[in-house]
């Protein structure tokens, strides 16, 4: 199994996908830099202030901590999916596409092994996305926008009923606990990519696929005719990452929410391991 | 096999844990506090109509319903909004029976106008300017308890940014009441916070909304916050704004049954011990 995983391990670092993932997420943040910075500078001068009695769009509200968590929530949804979803869609249909299924199954490796590894590497990998994300957003707060705590409204990016403020290093770890709360809810995803994978010949109808059924229950569940659906959407209970952001965690719901994305996680990749394992190989 | 198991094992226990954690148990605002004392009933209700409506503004027809209510309810003082002018609050005290004294703010240049009614005698009016538009306020004394002022007020339903300005005038006017006295803001405030239903990420909307509102809990406090959305399309609009140590919460409800005609809010009830 160990021999296993540093195989698919190798096969995803040498893939244009993975060096692919890495370089779009950079590229946002550097987007994210550019609309923050140019923002802060607008709404943070002399004229806005002077317009409205009471604003926290301050000099002190825009820090690195601040641009770190909205660059986090902006992306988590749309933006990170994609790349889990490409990943977890290759591992089978991959190689049945290149040809090399037939060939892995023949050998002395049982087929369990093999999507348990190839699971077990998308995981990892989405790991190293968020927590990559994270980490250089979080330094390119620190070095281009500066420190400072981590101020949190009402409305905007919905975390909190009340103001309430996280001090600098309590937000750090909050971040870090976002970076597993995140990887856990996107194992959904990557669940669903890898079931996709054993069930359609392509890589690229497997990760379309995915994403398809994502994005229709994203969307779907922003539409208030469906607003009784809601709470039946893998994607709701996905939310429940951010839960980490705010200044008392709701453990109970962290909780329900994190077991649920957990069952459709192993549910999943159950139905898939069983699918593959009875699955005649032709290609 | 084995590995099917644990699979098996491991959804069924996260089942479990959820089944577990389930976090819709009900939650008490009963226990808010120990503060016992005189108690006080607030309501604020737009009885205006749905904007597709020809004349969304209040229907003399339906004032008989909302006595009904104020009737059935009991509030000592009432925060009404979209009346159409001194008319038709002069009908409704009629069919309060002359229980109530009540007020209207002038309608400056909106075709609409808010109202303030206070059970009893002895109750000042006032209205202010907040923006473009004018408050109404009513300053009365309870019994065994210190002066309280209670504000109607209606903030612009399109612009966020006239909501904010708006705010900011009507919070300054109740903080800066005398001392002692304990200070309610209620009335229609038309805040879109819930920002994660949105197709969009971040706008100027919600941000305004969002400081308006924080500046509001910066000084008061959010009486009727658990007591779920007060208008059509699940929205939370109507709010009833109280001081934040001074009085103890002993019910937050949206009265859900009394809207008629084609209203779109609900009216929001609260009770607190002063």
């Amino acid at each position: 199994m160990i021999n296993q995983l540093r195989l698919e391990f190798l096969k995803l670092v040498r893939s244009r996908s993975f060096s692919v993932s890495f370089i779009a997420l950079t590229s946002f943040v550097v987007l994210m830099l550019w609309g923050f910075y140019s923002y802060a500078e607008r709404k943070a001068g002399e004229q806005v202030t002077s317009q409205f009695k009471y604003t926290y769009e301050s000099k002190s509200y825009f820090n690195g901590l601040t641009f770190a968590l909205y660059s986090v929530m902006f992306s988590f949804s749309l933006l990170i999916p994609i790349f889990v979803a490409m990943t977890a869609g290759a591992q089978i249909a991959g190689e049945r596409q290149a040809g090399t299924l037939r060939m892995i199954s023949v050998r002395p490796v049982s087929r369990v092994s093999l999507l348990l590894s190839k699971f077990l590497v998308v995981a990892f990998h989405t790991y190293l996305l968020v927590a990559f994300f994270i980490g250089l957003n979080l330094l390119v707060g620190l070095f281009f926008v500066g420190w400072g705590d981590l101020q949190l409204y009402p409305g905007a990016l919905n975390l909190v009923d009340e103001p309430g403020k996280l001090l600098r290093d309590e937000a750090l770890w909050r971040f870090v606990y976002a970076s597993l709360s995140g990887t856990w809810a996107l194992l959904v995803i990557a669940a669903i990519a890898m079931l996709f994978s054993v069930l359609f010949e392509s890589p690229a109808v497997a990760t379309v696929s995915t994403l398809a059924l994502y994005l229709v229950f994203l969307i779907i569940g922003r539409v208030e005719f469906f607003e009784h659906l809601r709470p039946y959407f893998f994607t709701t209970d996905m939310d429940f990452w951010r839960d980490v952001f705010k200044p008392e965690i709701p453990w109970q719901s962290f909780q329900h929410y994190g077991g649920i994305c957990g069952a459709y996680t192993f549910g999943i990749l159950l139905l898939a391991l069983t699918i593959f394992e009875r699955k005649d190989i032709k290609s | 096999m084995l590995a099917k198991f644990l699979l098996s094992v491991l959804c069924l226990s996260m089942i479990a844990v959820a089944i577990k954690t389930d976090p819709s148990r009900s939650r008490s605002v009963l226990g808010s506090g120990s503060h016992e004392g005189p108690h006080l009933r607030l309501l604020t209700w737009n009885i205006g109509y749905a904007e597709m409506e020809d004349d969304s503004r209040a229907h003399t027809k339906d004032l008989r319903a909302v006595a009904d209510t104020i009737l059935s309810q009991d509030p000592d003082v009432v925060g009404l909004q979209e009346l159409t002018g001194p008319e038709q609050l002069n009908i409704l005290l009629s069919y309060l029976h002359k229980r109530y004294q009540g007020f209207v703010a002038p309608a400056g240049n909106s075709d609409r106008v808010d109202a303030v009614l206070v059970k009893g005698g002895g109750t000042r009016f006032e209205t202010f300017k907040a923006e473009q538009k004018y408050a109404v306020a009513a300053t009365f004394h309870p019994s065994q308890s210190a002066e309280v002022v209670f504000v109607s007020a209606h903030a612009d339903a399109f612009k966020a940014e006239r909501r904010r300005v708006f705010v900011g005038d009507v919070v300054d006017w109740a903080r800066n009441r005398p001392n002692q006295s304990i200070a309610f803001i209620a009335g229609d405030f038309n805040f879109e916070l819930n920002a994660k239903d949105e197709s969009h990420l971040y706008t100027d909307n919600v941000k305004n909304d969002s400081e308006a509102y924080s500046y509001l809990l910066k000084y008061f406090r959010d009486l009727g916050r658990d007591a779920g959305y007060t208008a059509v399309d699940d929205r939370r609009i109507d709010y009833i704004f109280g001081p934040p140590e001074t009085v103890a919460l002993r019910r937050a409800e949206v009265l859900r049954d009394a809207a008629v005609g084609q209203m779109d809010h609900w009216p929001v009830l609260i009770e607190v011990a002063l």
